[in-house]
């Protein structure tokens, strides 16, 4: 009984749910905030986010009469509701140290991909071409991107499992490096982190690897059709997503805490998580612009992969 | 109930513009793009976002004298724009025909099928007066939404 | 020679936001831009050249029925800052502005007009109504206007034919 209510504590407030839908939306904020910034220009409010949400709720939803209704509302609250479980996964470290017994790595390497799913099903179910090209192009993108995370999951389960054998518990891994020193300074784990940094801009969809929405060209592929709450219900999962990966990587590479207690580290940990979105979200997509679906096949399979796999190769060598 | 009624209207701040070309030559809709992508104007900063899709629109601006070929595409394009929306009519091609007035294939204007709520005439309108519109346009949304 | 991106970046956000304060504050106007028409009643002569070379059809003249003179109409919504009108004109009675504030609501759509009343003049010795003929006109012309000029160019022509003939008909004499 008491399991239960701490589990939907976990899923419904902190660390899912309602934390990181604000923790995630607001993240949003800043990232809108900061390109702006690096454009010179002076950009939307933090809060536009929000703003968007609740204009979004308002609004009238529009089904096309040629789609599949029952999938196209069904694709984005499987979405967010997979994306609500995975954030419950993810620990805080020095707040909470994830869900023992619960929560691993090959658990979240299941729940990462839903938010791409949920694309593909919304653009095969809007029965639009523009959402069908969306499809194909997410599930490339998938194929390339999910062989790096694969492999840096490995191998951060490698280096955490010790002497013998390896440990895919998010909570082993985090007491592991709390004990041993963070991965991200760690030598041999560099390679590894450097390929993680290449899988956020993927999974998250922005400017070099947004094949799926491609704005220009797609009109947003499977979003093209969504109007009203069920976007809106995108745009939270997205959120969700974003706080999801920032977490996955705060807590492979710098679980380090600081002394003062859990408020402290609730703001040490968001912190982190909006230096990692700093790097490899923010920049990136200001920074470059969008390359063809082949050129991103090629891309992850040459240097992330190739990055992962050295990292591994290392991690066996030196155990 | 004053808290909800609080939240609501913060949909204000968020609208988000899709344009439609209804046979223009382009030159409103690059200052329309200037509005949204050269720093010195940016649109962003009302809340506003360029969206790919209808589906997805709050303000519509239409550019263009409705020829007679594009005036279905534009009206079928509207319709799928979802309620409570407000049109703008940007460069006076949409608002009078313009320099096409009386010519074989502009036979309306635009305020003949689509209720219009702020016009922003020019040949092109300057990147302010189209921001001028869109602020306009912000003030009429206010009392829809 | 990738990374010099990283530097436009690193100065873009050191040198702050180059956005005009404009819907909530002032912008700037360049002196000569081309904005909304106006028409200054007194210069214009009624010549219609205006009317004839407009592109969008934007400037009318109508012809008052008790014969005081014109109505001029520019309608705004139709204009497209071509400037042929201020090109053209003789006496640049019509320029451009520029003030580039059009938006405005669709109530409002057919009262963005400029309406101005150009009135005939009248000549001194029979009260005709006739054309004005403003100075400006005269100097447009003629260049530095002589005293002779200056005693005949407000007659209507009819008046101005018969006062010809009569210094004509005063040189013979002599």
């Amino acid at each position: 009984m008491l399991d239960m209510l701490s589990h939907s504590f976990h899923l419904l407030i902190f660390p899912g749910g309602l934390f990181a839908l604000l923790l995630g939306l607001l993240l949003k904020g800043f990232d809108r905030k900061i390109c702006a910034r690096l454009q010179r220009r002076v950009g939307p409010p933090i809060l536009q986010p929000f703003y968007d949400i609740i204009k979004l709720s308002q609004k009238e939803t529009i089904i096309p009469d040629t789609a599949n209704k029952a999938m196209f509302k069904f694709a984005p609250v499987f979405g967010f509701m997979g994306m609500m479980v995975a954030a419950m996964l993810i620990p805080v470290p020095g707040v909470w140290n994830g869900a023992s017994g619960l929560g691993d790595m090959l658990m979240l390497l299941y729940l990462l991909p839903i938010p791409a799913i949920a694309f593909m099903l919304a653009g095969s179910a809007s029965s639009s071409p523009y959402g069908a090209i969306g499809t194909s192009r997410e599930m490339v993108l998938m194929f390339a991107y999910e062989i790096p995370l694969l492999v840096v999951l490995l191998t951060v389960a490698l280096k955490a499992g010790g002497a013998d054998g390896s440990e895919f518990s998010l909570a082993q891994v985090v007491a592991f490096q709390h004990e041993n020193g963070s991965f991200g300074f760690n030598l041999s784990m560099l390679p590894a982190f450097i390929a993680f940094l290449c899988f956020i801009p993927g999974t998250m969809g922005v400017v070099p690897f947004d094949l799926p929405e491609a704005e220009p060209e797609l009109l947003e592929g499977p979003l093209l059709e969504y109007s009203g709450p069920l976007l809106a219900m995108f745009n939270l999962m997205s959120a969700l997503k974003l706080v999801v990966v920032m977490g996955l990587g705060v807590a492979l590479f710098f679980p380090g805490t600081i002394p003062g207690g859990a408020v402290a580290n609730l703001a040490w940990f968001i912190f982190k998580c909006f230096m990692l979105m700093l790097v490899s979200v923010t920049i990136v997509r200001t920074a470059t612009g969008r390359l063809r679906t082949d050129q991103t096949f090629k891309f992850y399979l040459k240097y992330p992969s190739v990055l992962a796999y050295v990292s591994l190769g290392l991690t066996l060598l030196f155990k | 109930m004053s808290i909800i009624d609080a939240i609501k209207s913060k949909a204000v701040r968020s609208p988000w513009l899709y344009r439609i070309n209804a046979g223009s030559c382009n030159g409103c809709d690059v200052e329309l793009a200037t509005t949204a992508l050269i720093p010195r104007y940016d649109v962003e900063r009302l809340g506003c976002k360029y969206c790919g899709s209808p589906k997805h629109a709050d303000i519509v601006l239409i550019t263009g004298p409705v020829t007679s070929m594009v005036k279905e595409k534009v009206l079928r394009v509207y319709e799928e724009i979802p309620d409570p929306k407000v049109t703008v009519a940007v460069g006076v091609c949409p608002i009078s025909g313009g320099v096409f007035r009386g010519s074989y294939s502009v036979p309306i204007m635009l305020d003949d099928i689509i209720p219009v709520d702020v016009n922003v005439p020019g040949c092109p309108p300057r990147p302010q007066a189209i921001l001028e519109g869109v602020a306009m346009a912000l003030d009429i949304w206010k009392t829809r939404i | 020679m990738v990374l010099s991106i990283f530097k436009v970046l690193w100065n873009n956000l050191k040198q702050g936001p180059s956005t005009d304060p404009f819907p909530f504050g002032e912008t700037f106007t360049p002196a000569r831009l081309r904005g909304k028409v106006a028409v200054d009643p007194e210069a214009c002569v009624g010549c219609g050249v205006c009317a004839t070379v407009c592109a969008g059809n934007a400037i009318k003249h109508v012809e008052r029925g008790d014969g005081s003179g014109k109505d001029f109409y520019v309608w705004h919504n139709t204009c497209t800052f071509c400037g042929l009108c201020q090109h053209y004109c003789p006496t640049d009675a019509i320029r451009l502005t520029n003030n580039w504030s059009t938006a405005h609501r669709n109530e409002d759509k057919y009262k963005m007009k400029e309406h101005e009343f150009v009135a005939y003049a009248r000549c001194p010795q029979c009260d005709q109504a006739m054309p004005n003929m403003p100075h400006a006109m005269l100097d447009h012309i003629y260049g530095a206007p002589t005293e002779e000029l200056e005693a005949i160019y407000k007659l209507c022509p009819e008046c101005r034919r018969q006062k010809a003939a009569q210094q004509f008909g005063a040189q013979i004499h002599d």
